[in-house]
């Protein structure tokens, strides 16, 4: 099959590469119909993510067709038409079974790496370095996805692809970031950053009744697909200073929770981010952490700040006291796929929101190289790259 | 130096013989005082240098020396299952399974509470070590010791019961005194096999059999082109070289 691989930094490959197999008894092939190209993958097409090895195929977020299955298989048939969550869950051990499916203990076979890094090991994820396990991705043609009676979602008729290609990735992490702001009536919600999970989490945050929100971000079509879902705007890089600017806006109070949808390769400017970016580029840190020292000096006294946005390693001159001063709460963390799905399925069929309005390329496989490096330079307005595995191989 | 299984002290009663260990400390020193001890002698020349030289020389061959003498560790390892103690116990005691879930060893029953451990695959390590069952209660421990002076090791396996629904706290405390010095104690820790490791993964392996009923594995799914530093990595990070042979020229070629 094709499949796309990882090669270095700043380098991904079309490869043709072994069909994949059934390896575990709950183990699952699918035939991948479409797939997206997600903006942590940046993070690893930037380099910044370790444990990357040439060859890995890359892709967390994918859906199409059942066509083998294990000999474990409950739920699933050959010919069902499934999403699948980016992480991996056994549904058997005490997170799984307390809802907290990301840090599942049994999917990870690096587990002692993460421990390492990180003190414990959350869940296997797809396509995204052996530090999560090491499991191929789903920019391919086919992919092994395993435990896949816990965790494909089965797609009903009457639904396209691109309306629910999302609930393997961004749909449920943007919702899963406002759900933690545990908004209230009246509540203003700031959002830092409006690539994809941005938008996801600025419909959601309405979804769950949030009074305003405010979107930041600096490229203008992303700043347009925020206003049309109802947030207010805010370009940083027209601001002087945004904490000033966000106390304005709310009369002087700050949003009620801050979020940010941004992670380790924030942009921003002054002095700060200068070093920051040097610090990085001097391999002395994997992060930049710009936005997350924003949203702790924004957020209101007791607020909370929430962050989908992906961190790797230690971080520095992290305004602390601050966020002790004002008594803030934090929540974050590989979404909880599994806690969403169903649901938010559920929300789509009910026509709350149409997921597929993120997207401004459909592209072939063979075209993937092209659309990572497009899409990190956000150029031709790329929002989100959705790709079809099997366009150019059908039209040959 | 006596040293004791803090998890239990009065199983296994065997003392570990009187053959000499070492540890990574004092190795390390000596080959560093060896080696300033030479470097100073051979920057001095003269009777005085050769003199400390000589000695920095010695120092040195016996810190490589040191490599033939037994290392004396002590390992911990705990995990919680959500199972029941005596499912646990009971799991174990069933040597069909020992197998399916050791990491990096190999065991067999030889009957009568005697067993065999190999380390490495069998058929591909030759080293094995015979092990007696000292002490057991069912759902509670399992303590063992080696029966032979060529690997001494022992130690317990404790099942207690975690708070709530949290399953069983599984712990394996174990004591050894290994063939080789610290050098080959960091070799073993490259491939695998230091007894750390061992304990880790396949307590770990057992954790992911009896909860989730399969082992994760990413061996024999597609890969594309590795290259060298894709192959080193795999080295690194202790993961399989078995993957699924991968063609290396571009789609459409």
């Amino acid at each position: 099959m094709k499949a796309l691989c990882w090669k270095g930094k700043n380098k991904v490959q079309v490869e043709r590469v072994d069909d994949p197999s059934i390896l575990n008894p709950r183990d699952a092939i699918i035939r991948i119909t479409r797939t997206a190209i997600c903006g942590s993958d940046l993070h690893l097409y930037d380099g910044y993510i370790p444990t990357m090895e040439p060859g890995d195929v890359l892709g967390h977020e994918f859906m199409g067709e059942v066509v083998e299955t294990g000999p474990e298989l409950k739920k699933l048939k050959r010919g069902d038409r499934v999403v699948v969550p980016f992480t991996i869950a056994c549904g058997q051990c005490y997170y799984c079974k307390h809802d907290l499916w990301s840090a599942c203990d049994n999917t990870n076979p690096n587990a002692w790496m993460m421990e390492k890094l990180y003190g414990y090991s959350g869940s296997g994820l797809f396509g995204y370095s052996h530090l999560m396990g090491g499991y191929a991705g789903g920019q391919a043609q086919f992919a092994r996805v395993p435990f896949a009676d816990v965790g494909c979602i089965q797609i009903p008729e009457g639904l396209d692809d691109e309306q629910v290609l999302f609930l393997s990735d961004i749909f449920p992490t943007g919702f899963m970031a406002a759900e933690n702001c545990d908004i209230n009536a009246g509540d203003v919600i700031a959002v830092w950053g409006c690539g994809p999970v941005g938008q996801f989490t600025i419909r959601s945050a309405f979804m769950l009744g949030a009074a305003r929100v405010i979107a930041i971000d600096r490229f203008h079509e992303r700043l347009r697909m925020a206003r049309a879902a109802g947030a207010e705007i805010l370009n940083y890089a027209e601001v002087d200073d945004l904490i000033e600017e966000l106390k304005w806006v709310t009369g002087g109070r700050g949003p009620d929770a801050c979020i940010d949808a941004v992670g380790l390769e924030a942009h921003g400017s002054g002095l700060a981010a200068a070093y920051d970016d040097y610090k990085q580029k001097l391999k002395l840190a994997f992060d930049r952490p710009t936005v997350l020292r924003q949203v702790i000096q924004a957020c209101r006294k007791g607020g909370v700040v929430s962050i989908p946005g992906v961190y790797g390693g230690m971080l520095d001159k992290i305004p602390f006291g601050s966020a002790f001063g004002k008594g803030l709460i934090f929540k974050m963390g590989q979404t909880h796929m599994h806690r969403y799905t169903a649901p938010l399925l559920k929300r789509i069929q009910a026509g709350e929101i149409d997921p597929s309005f993120v997207i401004t390329h459909r592209l072939s496989l063979d075209e993937a190289p092209d659309a990572y490096r497009t899409f990190r330079d956000k150029k031709e307005e790329c929002i989100k790259v959705v790709l079809d595995p099997w366009r150019e191989a059908e039209a040959a | 130096m006596t040293i004791t299984t803090n998890f239990a002290p009065q199983h296994g009663e065997k003392e570990f013989s009187r053959r000499p260990a070492t540890s990574q400390l004092e190795t390390t020193l000596t080959l560093a005082a060896g080696a300033a001890l030479a470097g100073i002698g051979l920057w001095r020349r003269g009777w005085m240098g050769t003199v400390l030289a000589g000695g920095g020389g010695y120092l040195i061959y016996s810190g490589i020396a040191d490599i033939r003498r037994p290392y004396q560790g002590r390992v911990r390892v705990g995990f919680t299952i959500v199972k029941r103690p005596q499912e646990i116990y009971d799991f174990l005691s069933d040597a069909q399974n020992w197998n399916r879930f050791l990491h990096g060893i190999h065991l067999e029953s030889r009957g009568d509470g005697r067993l065999r451990l190999a380390i490495g695959k069998p058929g591909r390590l030759d080293f094995e070590s015979r092990i007696e069952v000292t002490d057991r209660k069912p759902g509670e421990y399992i303590a063992w010791a080696s029966a032979d002076q060529m690997f001494e090791h022992r130690g317990v396996i404790n099942f207690k019961q975690a708070p709530a629904d949290r399953g069983t706290q599984i712990s394996v405390a174990l004591e050894y005194k290994a063939l080789a010095g610290p050098i080959a104690h960091s070799l073993a820790s490259l491939a695998g096999w230091h007894p750390e490791q061992v304990m880790r993964e396949s307590l770990r392996r057992l954790k992911q059999l009896m909860e989730a009923g399969e082992i994760p594995t990413t061996a024999g799914q597609p890969v594309g082109s590795r290259g060298l530093s894709g192959v080193t990595k795999r080295v690194i990070y202790r993961e399989p070289q078995t993957e699924a042979a991968a063609e290396t020229r571009l789609a459409g070629d």
